[in-house]
């Protein structure tokens, strides 16, 4: 009796250690992110999203996901104040600058052991010594910098169409360049009978202190002369800004004959995007440098494709300068840094933090970038995403209503072919030709480009508002001719620039591209 | 009464300078309206920028907008944070102003002094934030609600038009044996209209407007106001050319931009009128006793 007695209690004893272990193993780590979405215009991922579930029952992860809102001041605010208060989330998205704010503050986490419990997404994702200085402080890595935008993603192109009617070669020097705008302009290439075309459109695109002056659509027109983008970052030896070259004042004279001679669209200086992609899409311009997607998506081309079914853009190589230099434009070796908070890792959450990235690097790549597979994509024969065969054609992931299940890409992504070929689509257009997106970004890539990713770590200066009219209001009056542009004028822009602190400006980026460890 | 030609004059350059006043004001609004209805195929020609025939409107962007599950939640946190807001701000300002408008109240002074201390010192951000965040109202509306909830120069306003209301009115109802809370909803607030649409109209603007709390405090997608949406549209549209699928993707991004701030101010544009003729008579009887 005794014994059964003894046996009754130690089975109850066990059932109760399996349940109370079984609870707690069924108890998930709750790990909250702050990251940006693929498009915060859009929702969250739904409650019903699978990833959740999936994440929960395999991993024994709750997540807990906020969308960081898409401007970085924003961004930067919410963070910087999260942080003040010591109430960082687990895993976040942080710009470089407040990334090494935290770092200092002891904020973060280091990342060497946390990558080794992920091995696929550090191969797959942390494989670029470059982009991994962006995300170290002296030394040592405290981010992890995932793959950021699709890099040489603009480029030089051409109407072939007018080329073909009036029997030219495509450009290969800047001096072809120059004739061929010349008769795109006079020749009416498209032979409508009206002077209503222009050699070259471009307006002033300008995002940062990488690109002010002319902006980022000049771009190989400068890099003719071997003075792409404003700074030269390629060596400690020639680092600053690139105006201070002799061959700046030989591109600019460059520009001012273009537009002087009317190649170049005279509204070049007040254009807005828009209005520069609508003007290309009515047939305005022959030579220009765009973005592959805006050029050439099945959203993007259908306008231009209505309007000249005949008409056909092809990429072409950067004009060659008098020195045989030339370049597509800025290469910038762009990241996303998530980081792990300090916080997260003293309450023990590590391991769920790795065993988290790892998946979104392995079993949740595809359902993070694509959906659930068999209800937003499918896999044709070749292994290929697709949206054939789907039960509910509505739920697929090229469908707008249907971009929050995507939001959380920039966790995966990887810019790999699998994952561009099905958001950029080849299509035919109105007369049966076939686009492939993709092509031309690979033409773009293939081309020569100067390396600028250092050029990313320079900070505006203090007067940034009046250093940044200064130059670019100068530099355009030069363009313009509106102010003669003579070796005397030169030199007295660039005397007013240093009065304006440029010197003291090249200094401080100079170390602080050094302390990155980004200067060769 | 006849008017003398000098009076004529200077009524007629008053007449004109509020003119011009009135044309500056609309003129942006105009613009931006019209860049909403400016179809694609227009855009390139800028002569249509001022003047879109309505032959030509594009309602485009609106019908994105309008018909997005993003904007109508947008949409619809925004209205409850402007009508918790509002009830809250106006249900704990009348109350204060009152105690506050109250001459022989004992200690009148020091509870003056104490509402006058946020006023002068803020308390910055992170307190504020650990504040809210430790009542574990992050991720709710009311984080977005509580933080603006008394505005001390709105209280001062209303204090002073409280002031300002016949004190023989409110001897008369003590006589006759009411309580203070009596006389504030029975004899104060009735006589109180025009300050209490004005002020509520000012918390209104403030609620309706506000985004830095909601970017503080409000991670979850679903919780967020219009601002929110609207600034973020505006950021996306500098790198839309990245994504494959363009949540707005029907109507120009230039025209969408329009429309969300063209709808956003709509709102406060339709009240503004009707109130208009309340707001003087509150604003000065508020302002200016003291």
């Amino acid at each position: 009796m005794k014994t059964n007695a003894s046996r009754a209690f130690l089975s109850l004893a066990l059932v109760l250690c399996v349940a109370l272990g079984a609870g707690a193993q069924a108890k998930p780590v709750e790990i909250e992110l702050w990251i940006t979405g693929t498009a915060s215009e859009a929702g969250p991922p739904p409650a019903d999203w699978a990833g959740y579930r999936i994440v929960r029952e395999t991993l024994g992860i709750e997540m807990k996901i906020s969308l960081l809102p898409t401007s970085f001041t924003d961004q930067d605010t919410k963070i910087v104040t999260a942080a003040a208060a010591n109430r960082l989330p687990d895993i976040l998205h942080v710009n470089r600058d407040v990334f090494i704010k935290l770092t200092k503050q002891g904020l973060l986490a280091p990342v060497d052991e946390l990558m080794k419990k992920m091995p696929t997404r550090t191969k797959t994702h942390y494989d670029d010594p470059l982009r991994n200085k962006l995300a170290m402080y002296k030394g040592k890595m405290y981010g992890l910098p995932d793959p950021g935008k699709m890099p040489m993603t603009d480029g030089w192109v051409i109407r072939k169409d007018w080329l073909d009617k009036l029997g030219l070669p495509a450009p290969n020097t800047i001096e072809d360049f120059y004739k061929v705008a010349k008769a795109f302009t006079q020749n009416d290439p498209d032979g409508n009978g009206k002077n209503d075309t222009y050699g070259f459109g471009a307006y002033i695109e300008t995002s940062d202190i990488t690109n002010w002056g002319l902006g980022v659509r000049f771009d190989p027109i400068l890099g003719a002369y071997g003075v792409t983008g404003m700074w030269d970052v390629t060596s400690a030896k020639s680092f600053g800004l690139n105006v201070r070259k002799p061959e700046f004042y030989d591109a600019m004279t460059f520009v001012a004959r273009l537009n002087k001679d009317g190649l170049i669209d005279p509204d070049w200086t007040t254009l807005k995007k828009d209005e520069f992609r609508a003007r290309w899409k009515q047939g305005k311009y022959g030579i220009m440098r765009e973005n592959f997607a805006a050029l050439s998506t099945v959203a993007n081309y259908p306008a231009f494709d209505k309007n000249f079914p005949d008409g056909e853009w092809i990429p072409i190589p950067p004009p060659v300068g008098p020195k045989g230099k030339s370049s597509e434009g800025m290469l910038y070796v762009d990241t996303r840094i998530h980081v792990v908070s300090k916080r997260a890792i003293d309450a023990g959450k590590g391991d769920a933090v790795a065993k988290l990235l790892e998946w979104f690097a392995t079993d949740g790549y595809a359902l993070a970038m694509f959906g659930e597979k068999g209800v937003n994509f499918t896999l044709d024969a070749e292994g290929n995403v697709s949206t054939a065969g789907l039960p509910d054609p509505e739920k697929s992931y090229a469908k707008a209503a249907n971009v929050p299940v995507l939001q959380l890409r920039n966790l995966a992504s990887v810019n790999s072919d699998w994952e561009l070929l099905p958001r950029y689509v080849p299509h035919k257009t109105i007369n049966g030709r076939t686009i492939r997106p993709l092509d031309i970004w690979r033409y773009f890539t293939k081309q020569p480009w100067t390396e600028a990713t250092a050029a990313l770590l320079i900070e505006p200066p203090a007067n940034k508002a009046d250093f940044e009219r200064y130059y670019t209001e100068n530099l355009v009056k030069f363009a313009l001719g509106q102010q003669e542009l003579s070796p005397a004028s030169w030199k007295a822009f660039l005397a007013g620039l240093d009065k304006l602190g440029a010197k003291e400006l090249e200094k401080s980026a100079k170390a602080k591209v050094e302390e990155a460890g980004l200067l060769k | 009464m006849r008017k003398s030609p000098g009076d004529a004059v200077f009524q007629f350059l008053v007449d004109n300078y509020l003119v011009v006043i009135l044309i500056l004001m609309v003129l942006p609004l105009w613009r931006v309206f019209m860049l909403s209805v400016t179809p694609q195929v227009d855009l390139s020609d800028r002569t249509f920028g001022m003047l879109v025939p309505p032959s030509r409107w594009s309602l485009a962007a609106y019908k994105q907008f309008l018909t997005h599950p993003s904007f109508l939640v947008a949409a619809g946190n925004s209205f409850l944070i402007l009508g918790m807001g509002v009830s809250l701000s106006l249900f704990l300002t009348v109350p204060l102003a009152y105690v506050l408008s109250v001459r022989n109240l004992p200690g009148r002074r020091f509870l003056h002094t104490l509402v006058m201390i946020p006023f002068l010192f803020n308390p910055g951000l992170i307190p504020s934030y650990l504040v809210v965040t430790g009542l574990g109202l992050y991720d709710r509306l009311l984080a977005v609600v509580v933080p603006g909830a008394i505005n001390v120069y709105n209280v001062f306003v209303m204090k002073n038009f409280f002031e300002g209301l016949p004190e023989e009115l409110k001897e008369a109802a003590r006589i006759d044996g009411a309580s203070e809370l009596y006389i504030l909803f029975k004899v104060v607030i009735p006589l109180s209209k025009p300050i209490l649409l004005t002020i509520g109209l000012f918390y209104g603007v403030h609620f309706w407007n506000d985004f830095f709390n909601a970017i503080l405090y409000l991670g979850d997608a679903r919780l967020q106001p219009l601002p929110i949406l609207l600034r973020n549209i505006l950021q996306a549209a500098n790198f839309n050319e990245y994504v494959d699928i363009d949540v707005f993707s029907e109507a120009r991004m230039e025209s969408l931009k329009a429309a969300s701030v063209f709808l956003t101010a709509l709102p406060m544009l339709l009240i503004y009128p009707w109130i208009q003729r309340y707001f003087t008579k509150g604003t000065l009887s508020g302002g200016l006793k003291g």
